[in-house]
């Protein structure tokens, strides 16, 4: 009964969500070479090339605004590979092909008229692997608004990196040695660094990928104290392998399989009654 | 399950097994080799410093002799005004009668016994050193008609008799030189008027014709090399790393780029004569640019040394992890931005290794600067600005470099040039030395930079 009383709650919840991100028909190819042409025929094309990996098959997700969006599913179908599509940083890879239509508010982010260098100022990423600049703690804070002007003067960018830092539950780790290295943190705390590096520069978007995977379950649980937060003003998507956090932090959640989306619902619904068989056996830990 | 524990019985930590001391051994003997290679090359290194000090560093000392010359007014002045325009009229060949005869009149007034004629004992004296005395008289006129003590060059086989490389028993041989006239010289030595001390002409002196090596300098061709070495540092480090920014950050890797990194790749690998080919028939037969300047000559260095830049560029680039780019991507910042904020820093001390290992290269060459007529022989200084017509007005006169010069005087027939040879290597060595050490140094700047 209780049960119940809670799904329909957040299913008034998400009917007024606003859309934020709406990705139709994905298809993403590895392995492409320097392939072009028209989109349809691309895809198919590559569909057929035994040497393409096909990591995201025929994907639609919508990702609403002031929501966590959880995409869950074992290793290697493709949830980082996804996560990269919404911010276009798969075209930094050699050889990676994107095919459908993704929108942010609406406007196409694969238009050539888009700049991917200001999309990806919006939708902000944290990596799977932690990567801070070999630079000191405070530069690595501080990079994305020194690029974007975010900060008028010297306090109010030392400003926006301490709340930055204090957000990713880092802040009373590092405060007496800003000037250190980045490199020089722990893996954890290399990771925190990298979540307020994200943070700092207020993306509308925050993608996370697995961000939690190298922490410990106090810093864990200050990070998603971190993404409720975010979630008041901005939209977080987060990739985990931890069914728990799923269930704790996300509004939405995605189940990816080999390359497809198996299920996309309410997170209550996929994890108390899921309606393929597939995230049914992965949720109570039977394939993955 | 118990006949496998049985098979493999427990041993103590202490006991290596056989496989780990086979292991072991094997390590011991490569070390070994490594350290037998290192000893080869250090035995190679000392060969070749000793062989090179022993018959180079006499090159940067000379024998003077000292003597009062009679500047005669008749001889140097017949006009008697004191007019330098007019006072030129007379050559090196009116001052060597007086050198000979101030000689002469010194030895007998100091009760100096020899058994030699005016010939000979002019002989003793540098063809070099009648031209410093009229350099001195026409820079000062008022020399003329004063007797003037004057400290001057003594020839190359009595220079080379203080140094060991003559003896009585080869002057016997020696057409040029004459036991008496080692004999006096000892006596003169003894005297204190024969003096060997350092030589700062043969690093500031120009070249000299092969009969007087004694007199023959590098300043000629150290001021060639640095302006060569000024036109590549302008060119080289900027065209190729550029190219390798562009060719590994930017462009798109497809078949044109592939082609692009094979040619580069071979051009690395293509003798460096061929580049003075190209820059005879590009730079001097089409662009008319002065033949044997150091303008061509650098001009031909930096095509040769662009694929190495790029080479060891695009090395250094690649080694820096995609993971750098993606973050500065994923911020949000662009392609040039992530390079310039975040790759190029991690790659300088890559790039500063090859862009030195580069210009090393560029100051030893010898074989692409002969093409170029920088083996002529030329004794005026180059002009940074040069007022060659014909030519781009920033250094087009003639010149030539170190290892040229170190080639040419290995060609000449006097053995006096050997040893200058040798010195002219030491002073290429000792560039090479103080390059790789600035090149250190700026690797230490950026590296502390993490
Ligand atoms: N850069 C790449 N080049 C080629 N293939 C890739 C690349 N990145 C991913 N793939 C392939 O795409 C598929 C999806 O990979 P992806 O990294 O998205 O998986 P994932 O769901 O994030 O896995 P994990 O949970 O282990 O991080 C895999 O089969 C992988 O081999
Ligand atoms: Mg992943």
């Amino acid at each position: 009964m209780k049960d119940l009383n809670e799904m329909s709650q957040t299913d008034q919840e998400s009917a007024v969500d606003v859309l934020k991100m709406q990705a139709r028909g994905v298809d993403v190819f590895y392995g492409a070479g320097g392939r072009t042409g028209s989109a349809a025929g691309m895809a198919a094309d590559l569909a057929a090339d035994k040497n393409v990996t096909h990591a995201i098959k025929g994907v639609d997700v919508d990702i609403a605004d002031k929501t966590v969006t959880a995409f869950i599913g074992p290793s290697g179908c493709g949830k980082s590979t996804f996560l990269r599509v919404l911010n276009r940083m798969n075209d930094t890879i050699e050889g990676c092909r994107v095919t459908g239509k993704v929108t942010l508010e609406g406007e196409d982010i694969y238009d050539p008229n888009v700049d991917p260098v200001q999309l990806r100022a919006k939708v902000g990423m944290v990596f799977q692997k932690p990567n801070p600049f070999p630079k000191s703690i405070f530069d690595n804070v501080a990079y994305g608004p020194r690029i974007h002007g975010l900060s008028s003067n010297k306090a109010d960018l030392a400003d926006i990196v301490e709340r930055s830092l204090r957000r990713a539950a880092i802040w009373n780790e590092v405060k007496d040695r800003l000037d250190a290295p980045g490199t020089g943190l722990s893996g954890g705390q290399q990771q925190r660094l990298c979540i307020a590096r994200a943070v700092a520069t207020s993306p509308e978007v925050l993608l996370m990928d697995e961000p939690c995977s190298s922490l410990d379950p106090i810093a864990t649980a200050q990070v998603e104290e971190l993404i409720d937060d975010l979630r008041s003003r901005y939209s977080v998507v987060i990739v985990t392998h931890s069914m728990q956090q799923a269930a704790r932090v996300s509004q939405k959640t995605a189940f990816f399989h080999l390359g497809n989306l198996v299920e996309f619902g309410d997170t209550d619904k996929i994890f108390t009654n899921p309606s393929d068989p597939r995230t049914e056996s992965y949720i109570t830990g039977r394939i993955g | 399950m118990s006949d496998v524990t049985q098979k493999a019985p427990k041993r103590s930590l202490f006991a290596p097994d056989a496989r780990t001391q086979k292991r072991n051994r094997a390590e011991k003997r490569f070390q070994y080799y490594g350290m037998a290679a290192v000893g080869v090359g250090i035995f190679a290194l000392i060969v070749l410093l000793t062989s090179i000090l022993g018959s180079g560093l006499s090159s940067f000392r000379q024998t003077y002799i000292s003597f009062p010359v009679d500047l005669l007014a008749e001889r140097i002045d017949p006009e008697g005004n004191r007019n330098p325009a007019e006072m030129a009229a007379v050559t090196t060949f009116g001052y060597m009668p007086l050198l000979a005869m101030s000689f002469q009149a010194h030895l007998e007034a100091e009760g100096i016994e020899h058994e030699m004629g005016a010939r000979e004992l002019a002989a003793m004296l540098s063809d070099d050193a009648p031209a410093q005395i009229r350099d001195r008289v026409l820079a000062n006129p008022d020399l003329v008609g004063t007797t003037i003590d004057v400290q001057i060059l003594v020839g190359g086989r009595i220079d080379g008799f203080f140094k060991g490389r003559v003896t009585m028993a080869s002057a016997e041989r020696d057409r040029n030189v004459s036991p008496a006239q080692l004999v006096l010289a000892q006596v003169l030595a003894d005297r204190g008027d024969v003096v060997t001390r350092f030589n700062w002409d043969f690093i500031t002196a120009p070249d000299a014709s092969g009969q007087r090596p004694e007199a023959a300098g590098l300043g000629v061709a150290i001021i060639g090399s640095f302006y060569m070495m000024l036109v590549v540092l302008a060119l080289a480090p900027p065209i190729g790393v550029a190219a390798s920014i562009y060719l590994e950050e930017f462009a798109a890797k497809n078949r044109f780029t592939d082609l692009i990194e094979v040619n580069i790749s071979n051009l690395a690998a293509v003798p460096s004569i061929v580049f003075g080919i190209l820059g005879l028939a590009v730079f001097i037969n089409f662009m008319e640019f002065n033949q044997s300047s150091p303008l061509v000559g650098g001009l031909v260095l930096t095509l040769m040394t662009l694929p190495t830049i790029i080479i060891t560029t695009r090395a250094s680039l690649r080694a820096v992890p995609p993971s750098i780019r993606q973050a500065a991507l994923g911020l949000g910042a662009s392609r040039m931005q992530s390079v310039f904020h975040h790759v190029l820093p991690l790659a300088m001390p890559g790039i500063l290794t090859g862009t030195i290992i580069g210009l090393a290269q560029a100051l030893g060459e010898t074989a692409p600067l002969l093409l170029i007529g920088m083996v002529a022989f030329v004794r005026e200084y180059p002009d940074l600005m040069s007022t060659h017509s014909n030519s781009f007005p920033l250094m087009g006169d003639g010149a030539t470099a170190l290892p040229v010069q170190v080639y040419s005087w290995t060609q000449r027939a006097d053995p006096a040039f050997v040893e200058r040879a040798s010195g002219a290597i030491i002073v290429l060595l000792v560039f090479l030395v103080v390059m790789n050490a600035i090149a250190i140094l700026l690797r230490r700047r950026f590296e502390r930079r993490w």
